[in-house]
């Protein structure tokens, strides 16, 4: 195999694929990526087993052929390089020599054949749609997802395929976070399935703001086709929790915020929030919120919000990082806070089918 | 539901809901049941598996406080949804389940016997060959060779286990012996209940019959002085009856705070066994003995690792043996050091506080008072050496298994007395004052790192 690109496409390529590489693995060759080269295109693959990317770049191929090399330390190598032309060669021993200007580097591969095929995807369902609307979908719900791993079937976002809406939610037990996006599928494609972490975030690396994605559903995989890069990911098994559950019927109190003000406000003032309780408190009175937080023998922060409410007073604790998160993956200008009273869970929404439900925090006094 | 169960649950439900809002508890209460209550448990079913995780995460606090004014303290809690038995991995770890289901299908003996808990599956190692040979001859012949049997030890190094293992040994040997296993907490709430209910006579008949009583965690009589005049009297009719009786506490009956004499001497009358963390080679063959009764295949090194981290406490080993399996076998992935090392570090990081010693603490405490660490061990006793010595002790007593003899000892030979003393001292200006509160924490810290 040999050939022959310049360094911005060969990092280009290397990066997009090499997050899935895990550091420490029992098996050497998953730290390994895997290089495809044939009629101007030289094709990238990494796996951990539970993921895996592929994606590739141009390159001007001389000689078709495969190999795997060590993907960190090509990466790290070919990012070093002197000029911006770069050739590489690999031998029949998978040893691959990589030249660029004065440079010369020669690395030890492993065998094409030892590397672990993709899932092959026939009669998965197919669902096609845009990029930008699974991004902004998975921005904002996939901070929400649970790190806590007894409860495993949290540790991913659901995607709900019903009634011509893509449904995704995540959830970690005090808070979630579900948006619609309107998609059609025929019938038979309805199904829930739930992503995990690792798959979503680079998903979320992958996507772009133009461009089709092309959602394949196997028996316990997923694969994301985005036209020059592909994500297949296994997918958890089990049962997402009935999720409309957490859901509050109704509000008594609408107050509708300026996202970046009241983000702001939240910020400054939960630097006073102690790692202990790490509460801040939303006092409600006419007009207005006063946003304070408290840590005994460390001090105290309060600031004040004109809003429009005209509710009665009242007062609600949070987590700050709860309350900020979804703020922070917003686009959008204005909010609404939907509240009941300071024991009931306080929910976020948009214009847009969006929701954040998030549970208060005890007030003592 | 059974009655018992449904009473509790009604009263339960009343003192939880003026805690969480009405929307709050229609949505996540009124649809959970209580299914099982036992001394130191309530075991819940929920529709699904979300009521759990928002339960959980929400309204913990509430539940627990609603539980302590309903049933008098505190109680571990379990979770399980309906939609389990379709679906095994969806919910807990599988130990949860499996304890539900063996305890639900009770083996006859409705005595509050553990039916796992028996010699067969008790590991022997030289640290606890004396008090395993002593309760199994204490089994195989009741009241001949050493009544009472008054074993002792730390936390989960198998006092329960071996008390239990004599009950079922005992009962199964002869059905119809009257076997009696209870903690000594549920003696004394027994005898305050039997007192507020004028049923006295009932409550001695009921324990004077017994051929074999077990009674756990004696320790809590300490303090109980009605309570102990009762159990030296129950304590006297088996006694005189030649009926076995097996005691537990966690330590030495002499060091038991607040306990009568007559008790003590009583106590140490016939054998006293002491249980003693287990080395290494036990603890490979606690895990290995364990792994294969949950059919679990580990790789040996995982075997090692655990054994070689975790020392003090064989119920702790099991919890991470458990928690490394049920990980190894939900998540499917090859289990590196590091990711056992990142799935017990609570785990490891308890492990290793305990590694203090007591040196180590007067080192830093002096380091710390600036004052010279042979003050520590003197006889001088100025303020300026008294304080920071009292502090030490103090740590010394919280922070390793020393007795208070021992602590004594390494304190240029004071006596218990002395050590108990600057305990309660320290513990009471810890409570008053916060600079020293905070001194002593931030020591503390130090040491633990």
């Amino acid at each position: 195999m040999k050939f022959s690109a310049t360094k911005e496409k060969i990092l280009e390529g290397l990066q997009q694929v090499q997050n899935v590489v895990s550091t420490r693995t029992t098996l050497p060759i998953l730290s390994n990526v895997l290089l495809q080269a044939k009629e101007g295109t030289v094709n990238l693959t990494t796996t951990d087993l539970d993921v895996g990317v592929r994606g590739g770049f141009e390159a001007n191929v001389d000689k078709a052929g495969a190999t795997t090399l060590p993907a960190r330390r090509l990466f790290t190598i070919i990012r070093e390089l002197p000029s911006s032309e770069i050739s590489v060669e690999v031998d029949g021993k998978n040893a691959a020599s990589i030249r660029s200007g004065q440079s010369f580097f020669k690395i030890l591969g492993l065998p094409e054949e030892e590397f672990p095929p993709l899932p092959k995807f026939e009669n998965a369902k197919v669902v096609t749609m845009r990029q930008k609307d699974l991004r902004d979908g998975l921005r904002k719900t996939a901070y929400a997802i649970s790190t806590d791993e007894t409860r495993y079937v949290l540790n991913g976002v659901l995607f709900s395929f019903k009634e011509n809406k893509l449904m995704l939610v995540a959830t970690d037990g005090r808070r979630l976070a579900m948006v619609d996006i309107e998609l059609e599928f025929p019938r038979s494609h309805e199904a829930d399935i739930i992503v995990p972490t690792k798959a979503v975030t680079e998903l979320q690396r992958l996507l772009t703001d133009d461009g089709d994605v092309k959602i394949s559903v196997g028996t316990g995989q997923i694969a994301f086709d985005l036209n020059n890069t592909l994500l297949v990911s296994k997918l958890i098994e089990g049962n997402y929790p009935n999720y409309k559950q957490v859901i509050p019927s109704e509000a008594k109190e609408r107050v509708t915020l300026e996202r970046e003000t009241f983000l702001n406000s939240l910020r400054r003032v939960s630097l006073l929030a102690s790692d202990k309780s790490n509460s801040i408190k939303l006092n409600f009175s006419k007009n207005n919120i006063e946003i304070t937080a408290n840590t005994p023998e460390v001090g105290e922060a309060r600031e004040s919000l004109p809003v429009v409410y005209k509710g009665r007073d009242f007062s609600i604790a949070f987590n700050p990082e709860f309350l900020m998160a979804p703020l922070r993956n917003l686009a959008e200008d204005e909010i609404f806070f939907d509240l009941i009273d300071e024991m009931s869970p306080g929910v976020l929404k948009i214009q847009t089918p969006f929701l954040y439900v998030l549970m208060p925090m005890r007030v003592s006094a | 539901m059974d009655e018992r169960c449904k009473a509790l649950w009604e009263k339960l439900s009343a003192a939880l809901k003026p805690q969480v809002s009405t929307d709050t508890y229609k949505r996540w209460f009124s649809a959970v049941e209580l299914t099982k209550a036992t001394e130191d448990s309530l075991t819940f079913r929920v529709p699904n598996n979300i009521y759990q995780f928002w339960i959980e995460s929400n309204h913990m606090a509430a539940l627990q406080s609603a539980i302590t004014s309903a049933v008098g303290a505190p109680r571990s809690v379990q979770f399980f949804s309906s939609t389990d038995s379709d679906n095994e991995n969806d919910f807990g770890t599988p130990e949860a389940q499996k304890s539900y289901r063996s305890s639900s299908k009770a083996t006859g003996l409705g005595l509050g016997l553990n039916p796992r808990n028996t010699f067969e599956s008790f590991v022997v190692g030289p640290n606890n060959q004396i008090a395993h040979a002593a309760s199994l001859a204490v089994a195989q012949a009741p009241a001949r060779t050493y009544n009472p049997l008054f074993v002792y030890g730390g936390v989960g190094l198998g006092k329960t286990h071996l008390m239990q293992a004599i009950g079922q040994y005992v009962w199964a040997k002869k059905k119809t012996s009257r076997v009696m296993y209870l903690s000594s907490e549920l003696f004394i709430n027994e005898f305050i209940d039997a007192i507020q209910h004028n049923t006295l006579v009932k409550f001695r008949k009921r324990y004077r019959q017994a051929d074999l009583l077990l009674i756990d965690d004696i320790q809590f009589l300490g303090g109980k002085e009605r309570s102990q005049e009762e159990f030296f009297h129950t304590f006297n009719t088996l006694f005189d009856g030649h009926k076995q009786i097996v005691l537990s506490s966690d330590r030495p009956a002499s060091e038991i705070a607040n306990l009568e004499h007559r008790l003590v001497s009583r106590f140490e009358w016939g054998l006293t066994a002491e249980l003693q963390p287990p080395d290494i080679e036990t603890r490979l063959a606690i895990l290995r003995k364990k792994a294969r009764a949950l059919q679990i295949k580990l790789h040996d090194d995982v075997y090692q690792f655990l054994a070689l981290r975790i020392r003090s406490n064989v119920r702790r080993l099991e919890g991470a043996l458990m928690r490394v399996a049920s990980f190894a076998s939900l998540s499917g992935k090859e289990l590196t050091q590091e990711t056992i090392e990142h799935l017990l570090k609570d785990i490891l990081l308890e492990e290793r506080r305990q590694t203090v010693t007591i040196e180590q603490i007067q080192r830093k405490v002096a380091e710390h008072f600036d004052v010279r660490l042979a003050d520590m061990t003197s006889k001088r006793r100025p303020a300026s050496i008294a304080f920071p010595r009292q502090v030490a002790m103090y740590l010394a007593r919280e922070l390793t298994k020393a007795s208070l003899n021992e602590i004594g000892d390494a304190f240029g030979g004071r006596d218990h007395g002395t050590v108990l003393h600057a305990c309660k001292l320290v513990k009471k200006r810890i409570k008053e004052q916060d600079n020293i509160r905070q001194t002593v924490s931030f020591i503390d810290g130090a040491l633990q790192r």
